[in-house]
C-alpha cells in the first residue's frame, strides 16, 4: 500500500515536473518567436497566446516583408526607368505637391533663366491637368542657347479618382530646326528656280509678237541673262549633289598652298573690279591634306567669292590665312564687310538660304556656295565655323586634318609657290 | 492666398526667392527675343513682348504684396530681414528691366520700315548680348548668394558702357552721312540707352545681393565721404551725418 502511494507520489511529481518544464519551454518558444516577429516587424512588445499563434505571426510578418520588398523593387525599377528617359518627367500628387522629378528635369526645382521659365510653364499646365484636362504647349527659349521645348501635362487617374498629374518635357530643338530647314528649302528652291523660268517664258512670249529689232535685241539679252542664271542654279545643284555623294576613294595628297593660289586666281578679276584687296598668308612650310583637289579649290573659292560680294566696295579687304596647330590645319577667310545678323548665323550653310533676299539678285549667286563648302569640308573629315558681327565683318574658319607629307608629285610644285602675296 | 498662408515662414521665404528667379527668367528671355524682333522689324513679336510685360508687372505686384505680408506678419530679423528687403529691391529692378525691353519693343514700331546700317545693327546686337549676360549674371549671383560675382558686375558693365558710346557715335556718323533720318536716329539712341540701363539695373542687383550676403550698402561709402568732407570743412560748413 505504502509502496503504491510512493510510486503514485513519485509518478505525480515526475508528471508535474514534466508539465512545468513543458509549459516553460512552450512559453520560452513562444517568447522567442515573438521576439523574432517583433524585431522583423518593428513592433515593440506584442505577445502571442501560443507557439502556433507565434509561428503564424512570424509567417505573416515574413509574407508582409516579402510583399514590401517586392513593391520596393517595383518602385526602384520604375524609378530607374523614369531616370533613363531622355524626356523630363515631373510628378505631382493629389494635393499638387511635387513628389518626383527625374534627372532630365532635375532643373525643375532650382533652374534659372530659361529653365525657370519652363518650370513656371510646367506649374501652370499642371494646374489645368489637375482639373482633369490634358494640355500641352510648345515654348521657344531664346537662350543662349536657343531651345524649343514641348511641355505636356496629363491628369493621373486610378480607379476613377484623380491622384495627381504628370508633366512631360520634350526637347524638340533639333526637330523644329530640321522642320524649318525643310520648309524653307522648298520655298527657296521654288523661288530660285521658278523666278528665272517665269522670266524666260514671259520674255519669250513678248518676243514672239515683237517686230522692233531694238526691242528684240534687248529682250534677247535679258532672256540670255535669265537662262544663264537658271543654268547656274542647276549646275550648282548638280555639283552639290555630286559632292554629297562623292566618297574618299579618289583622294590624293593635295598641297594646300596650291589650292589657295588657284582659288585666289579665280577671284582675282572680280576682286580688282570691285576694288577689294585680297591678302594671302600661307606658312613657308608646305602643308598637305588628303582629299579632292577640285573640291578643296571650290571650297576656298566660294568663301573668297562670298567675302568679295559682301565687302564694301572701295576699302573692302579679304584675308585668307593658313595655319597649323597639333595636326589640324586652319584655313581662315575673313572680310570686313557688312556681316551676318546673329539669327541667320547658324543657317547660312543651308542650301539656298539667303540673309537678304533683296541683295541676292544683284550679287548674282545661287545661294549654294556655302552649302557646298560645308559638304566639301565634311567630306574631308573637317568642319567649318562662322563668326560674324554686323557692320564689322565675317570670318569663316575651315579645319582639316593635316596629312603627313609623303613623297608626292605636288611637293616640288608647291615649294616654289609658297610665301606671301598681296594683291589689290 | 490661403495656400500661401499655410506655408511655413521659411517655405515662404524660399518661395519668394524662387518666384524672383522665375520672373527674372521671363524678363531675361525678352532681352534676346526683343532684340531679334527689333532688328528684324517683326511687329507681331514686338506686340507679344509688350503684352507679355503686363503679365510680368502683375507677377511683380503680387510678389511685392507677399514680401510686405512676411514683413508685417512674421517680423523677420537679421539675414531673413535682409533677404526680404533684397527681394523687394530685386523685384523692382527686374520689373524695370522688363519695362525697358517693352520700350524697345515699342521702338520697333517707330523705326519700322527705315533702313539701319549694318554697323549700328551690329552694335545693337552686341549691346543686347552684353545686357543679357549682365542680367543673367546678376540673377546667378542672387540665386547662389554669390557676393564675389555681385562685386564683379560693376566692372563687367564697363564693356556695355563702351558699346553704348560707340553706338551713339555710329548713329551720329550715319546721320551726318545722310544715311539715317534724325527721328530714327533718336529712336536708335534711345534703344541703346535702354540696353545700357538694363546693365545698370544688373549692377544695382549686384549691390543688393552684396547687401543680402554681407550686409554691405553702396550708399555707406558715399555717406562716409560726405561725412569726411563735412568734418574737413570745419564748423562753418553744414554738418552732415
Amino acid at each position: 500500500m505504502t509502496a503504491l502511494l510512493v510510486v503514485l507520489t513519485v509518478g505525480l511529481c515526475v508528471a508535474l515536473s514534466v508539465l512545468v518544464v513543458g509549459l516553460r519551454e512552450r512559453r520560452r518558444l513562444s517568447q522567442h518567436l515573438d521576439r523574432v516577429a517583433n524585431r522583423a516587424a518593428g513592433t515593440v512588445a506584442l505577445v502571442s497566446r501560443s507557439p502556433v499563434a507565434a509561428v503564424r505571426r512570424v509567417e505573416a510578418v515574413l509574407a508582409q516583408q516579402d510583399a514590401q520588398q517586392q513593391s520596393r523593387e517595383t518602385v526602384q525599377r520604375l524609378e530607374a526607368a523614369l531616370e533613363a528617359l531622355e524626356i523630363g518627367v515631373v510628378l505631382v500628387d493629389g494635393s499638387g505637391a511635387v513628389v518626383y522629378c527625374n534627372s532630365a528635369a532635375s532643373w525643375y526645382r532650382d533652374g534659372r533663366h530659361g529653365e525657370a521659365v519652363i518650370a513656371q510653364k510646367i506649374d501652370d499646365l499642371i494646374v489645368v491637368a489637375r482639373d482633369g484636362k490634358r494640355v500641352s504647349e510648345t515654348v521657344a527659349l531664346y537662350g543662349p542657347p536657343r531651345r524649343v521645348l514641348f511641355v505636356s501635362a496629363i491628369p493621373l487617374v486610378t480607379a476613377g479618382e484623380a491622384v495627381g498629374a504628370i508633366a512631360l518635357i520634350h526637347d524638340v530643338t533639333e526637330l523644329e530646326h530640321s522642320n524649318t530647314i525643310r520648309r524653307d528649302f522648298v520655298t527657296n528652291i521654288s523661288h530660285e528656280l521658278r523666278t528665272p523660268i517665269g522670266a524666260v517664258s514671259l520674255l519669250a512670249e513678248t518676243l514672239i509678237d515683237e517686230t522692233d529689232p531694238e526691242v528684240i535685241n534687248s529682250l534677247g539679252k535679258r532672256l540670255l541673262v535669265e537662262s544663264q542664271r537658271l543654268s547656274r542654279a542647276v549646275s550648282d545643284l548638280l555639283e552639290l549633289s555630286r559632292i554629297e555623294h562623292s566618297g574618299s576613294s579618289e583622294f590624293a595628297l593635295v598641297a594646300i598652298q596650291k589650292v589657295i593660289r588657284e582659288a585666289h586666281d579665280r577671284v582675282r578679276a572680280a576682286a580688282s573690279q570691285s576694288g577689294i584687296a585680297i591678302t594671302v598668308e600661307v606658312p613657308a612650310l608646305e602643308l598637305y591634306v588628303r582629299g579632292d583637289r577640285r573640291q578643296l579649290i571650290s571650297a576656298v573659292f566660294n568663301l573668297l567669292d562670298n567675302g568679295i560680294k559682301f565687302s564694301n566696295p572701295e576699302g573692302g579687304a579679304v584675308t585668307v590665312a593658313v595655319s597649323e596647330i597639333n595636326g589640324r590645319m586652319a584655313i581662315v577667310v575673313a572680310d570686313n564687310g557688312i556681316g551676318i545678323p546673329r539669327q541667320d548665323l547658324d543657317r547660312v550653310f543651308e542650301r539656298f538660304y539667303r540673309v537678304d533676299r533683296g541683295r541676292s539678285r544683284t550679287s548674282g549667286g545661287t545661294g549654294l556656295g556655302l552649302a557646298m563648302v560645308r559638304h566639301i569640308v565634311a567630306n574631308h573629315a573637317g568642319h567649318v565655323v562662322v563668326e560674324s558681327t554686323e557692320g564689322e565683318g565675317t570670318t569663316f574658319r575651315i579645319e582639316l586634318p593635316v596629312a603627313p607629307p609623303e613623297s608626292s608629285s605636288d611637293a616640288s610644285e608647291v615649294a616654289a609657290s609658297s610665301g606671301e602675296s598681296t594683291e589689290p | 492666398m490661403t495656400e500661401e498662408l499655410r506655408k511655413t515662414y521659411h517655405e515662404e521665404l524660399e518661395s519668394i526667392r524662387e518666384t524672383i528667379v522665375r520672373m527674372a527668367g521671363l524678363v531675361g528671355e525678352t532681352i534676346p527675343r526683343g532684340t531679334e524682333s527689333f532688328l528684324a522689324g517683326d511687329l507681331a513679336e514686338a506686340q507679344q513682348i509688350i503684352e507679355g510685360d503686363d503679365a510680368i508687372d502683375a507677377m511683380s505686384v503680387e510678389l511685392e504684396e507677399r514680401c510686405y505680408q512676411v514683413l508685417a506678419l512674421q517680423q523677420p530679423m537679421a539675414s531673413d530681414l535682409r533677404a526680404i528687403t533684397t527681394a523687394l529691391w530685386m523685384n523692382a529692378e527686374i520689373e524695370r528691366s522688363g519695362d525697358l525691353m517693352a520700350n524697345i519693343a515699342q521702338a520697333t514700331r517707330r523705326v519700322y520700315g527705315s533702313q539701319v546700317g549694318p554697323r549700328i545693327r551690329g552694335l545693337i546686337a552686341q549691346m543686347a548680348e552684353e545686357a543679357s549676360r549682365l542680367f543673367r549674371l546678376a540673377i546667378d549671383s542672387y540665386a547662389e548668394g554669390n557676393s564675389g560675382l555681385a562685386v564683379a558686375l560693376d566692372d563687367i558693365d564697363d564693356r556695355l558702357d563702351e558699346l553704348h558710346l560707340d553706338a551713339i557715335a555710329a548713329i551720329f556718323e550715319s546721320n551726318r552721312e545722310q544715311d539715317l533720318d534724325l527721328q530714327v536716329g533718336v529712336q536708335l539712341a534711345l534703344v541703346c540707352r535702354f540696353y545700357e540701363r538694363i546693365g545698370d539695373h544688373a549692377v544695382n542687383m549686384g549691390e543688393r545681393v552684396r547687401y543680402m550676403v554681407d550686409g554691405w550698402l553702396p550708399e555707406h561709402s558715399g555717406a562716409l565721404r560726405a561725412q569726411a568732407r563735412a568734418t574737413e570743412s570745419g564748423g562753418d560748413g553744414q554738418q552732415l551725418g
